[in-house]
């Protein structure tokens, strides 16, 4: 009988354990896509309830129904056209008073609602009983508690599902009043809404526009078709202003409230009150005038302890598996059958590629440390301690998560941004969040810093690369904040959500999505980019050399010297062979048209080359300079490589390569996330012009001066 | 004398402003109308239009603006009930003179004619009968108290001490984004109590309802509340 697909919309404020509910409903049967047009996540999956097929769709947290930010405006479009036949409205029992202000604005949708209380266990626990029955009375919809952490109430929560959804004619929410003068204003314009004959008027009541309107909603209020209502809708809000001293959005904010106070008083009984003993004490501390930044500040140490160093272990057997890889397909290759095929998958394919996975762990465990603290609550905190900080250079607390993230990978960075309200601040986050040396151009550094920096300065050289990254990147945020993105004067707000002990399974989730966005940009663009590569660092390729290294080879082994000594002339020979061939190659003749403009920052073709590998991804840079320093295997190990580049640059060299790498223009991956994020080629010019410059002229001078003083000349051992 | 119940209070403003500028200058242009209303041109032509529809005054564009009996007659009643108000406020409320000429400006187009005689009644009273000398003296030492006792009452959200919990009584209207606030809780009626600071910077954390939000204390400055 039911083949249509019930659709359910989880609607609900943020940090109120929403997507565990939802988790605990779909299980891992979930779909993450994006709204077009905006990068908010959206959220759905089919799950069997009984015998009912439900879509169910995770909307984002918000705070209320309207169109004031992303969040919001993605919420009110699925609500509005997403045809959906019920609500799922989860409120955090422990905080019922503001959660249920959103509900109160979606009664006004007439859809079947259904209220879940969720979290009910620790509101219990602070002493707050529940009368559901009254609410269910005050507000016109079942109510089901749950827990969703530990899946308490959720067989429950699936029979009223299905009850609703069976039911042919289910109960309607109950819709506030808002006051003579208002509930007159909202008749009159609801009349002038129904004449219109709109379609979108079918599904939801005219009620619904014509309170939107009242309340001059952005989106409502830009739609040409209630063009003609705008007039009437600006008399009725001043004469309401007038009649009651205040405007009509907050006079109905008002009302809301009022509606709901009185619904709380009734239906909420406390037996005394305990506050959250275990939150407030880690607060005090956490956030505590002296401890705070101290303690964020090990924090952040700690999430990159467990990132780097437990990384390591499986990193070393990633790189010994690729490594193995090679040298087995090498093995059974048949001898000179499709040379040209072997040496694409060996070198091309597996050398680049593989050298990407290779720091997968990294970015599994930095995601995973993020989602933790982000599930605790703490990242809130951070946002708090640090916001005095940040302020200073013009963003706000809230920017400094997205940047932080940076230090992972820049696209779900930017990707993080959506949760700054601020258009002018998410807009100068993204533009200064690629400076934030991400996990990708740890690599270079691990290449380059071991081969040149003594033991003890190598864990300062890291820091230094990170540090000068946030200092360039907090520079360029204050020039740009008080440039192009001066403020917009808008009042801020964040909520801090009460510690929590998040749940294993929405960890991993989270973790997974993440780790999924990397790899999907590893598996196609780089493995694109690494085939590109090898193609132009094969071709034209060289048959005629300067000297006819075979018979300079032969002769030498031929000489009857010492065994070492003949291993090193061939090693040499057979370097100098490989070094024509790729000068004569295409990445070679690109590397020499830039070396001359490359020279006053100290690199050579062969950097200048890797770095155009580098623009299309920040890892291929390795891979690059790798293939370009092969003696004869292309999977040599990183101690080779590094043998290779000390003999070849001075350490004022190598920090130069480092610094440029870290400041010049975001992978390719990154580009495009910015060019969907902010919507405009324009600021993605932008962005590489002012990443081009930084880069080159930071390089410039410390090169100069550090040529100039003799600084890094010898090796720092 | 009885009020014309087709005029609107802004067109009284003008009947008053002409008559006053007749008054002062011997005659009244629109320009001259138009500076002292603080208003456009086409605003004061359509007034006089309105005025002069009425009978209240003669007018032709390029010659000044006269007054009828009617009209002069009629803003002899607006300018004393402005009069008068103005003088019940100042003398007898003690309100300062600005504040005292604006809340007549406001008053005097909606008072009925009996409750201001009765005003006048009372003001004049008060003011000259000498079995109310203790009256006035109470007055004179009570009025100012009573407005700075409120000002002192009401404190803005970024000087409320830690631990202190406030009802929040007013939030400015005329802040950017201001509907956040009203999400999240803060409107007028909220209990709210400081819970700190940030380590730095200026951000305040506030226990509103059952959670914890931060702003910035320059928002906070724009939420009025009183000590509870």
């Amino acid at each position: 009988m039911e083949q249509r697909i019930f659709r359910i919309a989880l609607a609900g404020n943020p940090n109120c354990g929403k997507t565990t509910i939802f988790n605990q409903l779909t299980g891992t049967r979930q779909h993450v896509g994006n709204y077009p047009g905006v990068t908010v996540e959206r959220k759905s999956g089919f799950c069997r309830i009984g015998d009912l097929q439900t879509e169910i769709v995770d909307l984002p947290g918000i705070y209320s129904l309207s169109s004031s930010s992303p969040e919001e405006k993605v919420a009110f479009r699925e609500l509005m056209n997403g045809d959906i036949d019920m609500i799922l409205n989860v409120i955090d029992s422990g905080n019922a008073q503001r959660n249920l202000y959103l509900t109160t604005q979606l009664a006004e949708l007439d859809l079947p609602m259904l209220l879940v209380f969720n979290m009910i266990d620790d509101a219990e626990q602070r002493g707050l009983h529940f009368d559901f029955r009254k609410f269910e009375g005050f507000f016109g919809a079942p109510v089901v508690p749950t827990v969703g952490s530990t899946g308490v109430g959720m067989q429950e929560l699936r029979d009223a599902i299905v009850a609703i959804a069976r039911e042919p004619n289910p109960q309607r929410p109950v819709k506030p009043k808002y006051g003579p003068k208002t509930d007159q204003a909202i008749r009159a314009l609801t009349e002038e809404v129904q004449v219109l004959q709109r379609p979108e008027t079918r599904r939801i009541p005219a009620r619904y526009f014509a309170i939107k309107l009242l309340e001059c909603d952005s989106e409502i209020c830009a739609r040409p078709e209630f063009a003609s209502l705008l007039a009437p809708a600006a008399d009725w809000r001043r004469k309401i202003s007038t009649r009651n001293g205040i405007n009509s959005e907050t006079l109905m904010a008002d009302y809301r409230y009022g509606v709901i106070a009185g619904a709380c008083r009734e239906a909420i009984k406390l037996s005394n009150e305990r506050r959250r003993q275990l939150s407030d004490s880690i607060d005090r501390i956490a956030t505590n005038r002296f401890l705070g930044l101290p303690i964020f500040l090990l924090m952040m140490y700690l999430v990159f302890m467990f990132t780097f160093v437990i990384g390591q272990y499986p990193m070393d057997a990633l790189e010994w598996f690729f490594g193995k890889l090679g040298d087995g397909i090498n093995a059974v290759w048949p001898v000179g059958s499709a040379e040209f095929l072997r040496r694409l998958l060996v070198e091309g394919v597996i050398g680049g590629v593989g050298g990407v996975l290779v720091f997968l762990p990294n970015i599994l465990l930095l995601f995973l440390a993020i989602a933790f603290l982000e599930g605790t609550g703490y990242m809130a905190r951070a946002a708090f301690v640090m916001d005095g900080f940040m302020h200073m250079f013009g963003l706000h607390g809230k920017s400094f998560i997205p940047m932080l993230l940076g230090f992972g990978c820049s696209v779900p960075a930017i990707m993080a941004t959506r949760t700054i309200e601020s258009e002018r601040d998410r807009l100068t986050t993204i533009m200064v969040i690629p400076f934030m040396s991400c996990g990708a151009r740890l690599p270079i550094y691990s290449m380059i810093i071991p081969a040149f920096f003594a033991v003890k300065y190598q864990a300062l050289m890291m820091w230094l690369m990170y540090l000068i990254g946030v200092v360039v990147a907090l520079g360029c945020a204050l020039l740009l904040k008080s440039t192009i993105f001066r403020g917009d004067g808008e009042v801020f707000v964040m909520e801090l959500p009460p510690y929590r002990m998040p749940t294993l399974q929405s960890i991993v989730i989270q973790m997974w999505e993440r780790a999924v966005m990397y790899l999907h940009k590893a598996g196609t663009l780089i493995l694109f980019a690494s085939v590109i590569l090898f193609f132009i660092n094969t071709f034209p390729e060289k048959t005629v050399f300067e000297t006819d290294y075979p018979a300079e080879i032969a002769a030498l082994e031929a000489s009857g010297r010492g065994e070492e000594e003949i291993a090193a002339g061939v090693a040499a020979l057979k370097g100098d062979m490989q070094n024509e061939k790729l000068q004569y190659s295409t990445a070679g003749r690109i590397g020499k048209a830039l070396a001359t403009v490359l020279a006053p920052i100290g690199f050579d073709w062969r950097v200048s080359s890797a770095l155009i590998g580098a623009f299309a991804a920040k890892e291929v840079f390795v891979a690059q300079l790798g293939i370009l320093f092969s003696v004869e295997d292309s999977e040599a190990s990183p101690a080779m490589l590094q043998e290779r580049l000390r003999s070849t640059y001075t350490p004022l060299q190598a920090f130069c390569i480092m610094l440029f790498c870290l400041l010049t223009i975001p992978c390719i991956a990154t580009m495009a996330i910015v060019k969907r994020e902010t919507n405009s080629w324009k600021l993605t010019g932008f962005q590489i012009l002012l990443y081009t410059v930084t880069a080159y002229s930071l390089t410039f001078v410390v090169f100069q001066v550090g040529s100039l003083l003799r600084i890094g000349t010898g090796f720092l051992q | 004398m009885a009020n014309n119940p087709l005029i609107s209070s802004s067109l009284e403003d003008y009947l008053e402003a002409i008559a006053e500028i007749i008054e002062r200058n011997g005659h009244a242009h629109t320009k001259d109308i138009a500076d002292r209303l603080q208003v456009k041109m086409p605003s004061v032509t359509n007034a006089l239009q309105a005025l002069s529809a009425r009978g209240l005054i003669n007018y032709q564009s390029h010659s000044p603006v006269e007054l009828t009996s009617e009209g002069a007659e009629m803003a002899a009643v607006i300018r004393h009930r402005h009069k008068v108000l103005k003088r019940f406020f100042a003398e007898v409320l003690k309100i300062d003179p600005e504040s005292s000429d604006a809340a007549a400006c406001r008053i005097e187009h909606v008072i009925s004619e009996t409750a201001l005689s009765r005003i006048v009644v009372l003001a004049e009273a008060i003011a000259g009968r000498e079995d109310c000398a203790p009256l006035r003296a109470y007055l004179e030492e009570t009025m100012p108290k009573i407005c700075a006792e409120e000002t002192e009452e009401l404190i803005s959200l970024d000087k409320l001490p830690k631990g202190r919990a406030a009802v929040v009584v007013r939030v400015a209207e005329n802040l950017r984004g201001l509907k956040k606030f009203a999400d999240l809780g803060l409107v007028s009626g909220t209990l709210l109590q400081v819970e700190g600071r940030a380590p730095f910077g200026d951000l305040l954390r506030v226990r509103v309802m059952g959670s914890s939000l931060s702003l910035r204390a320059g928002d906070a400055m724009h939420i009025w509340v009183k000590l509870a």
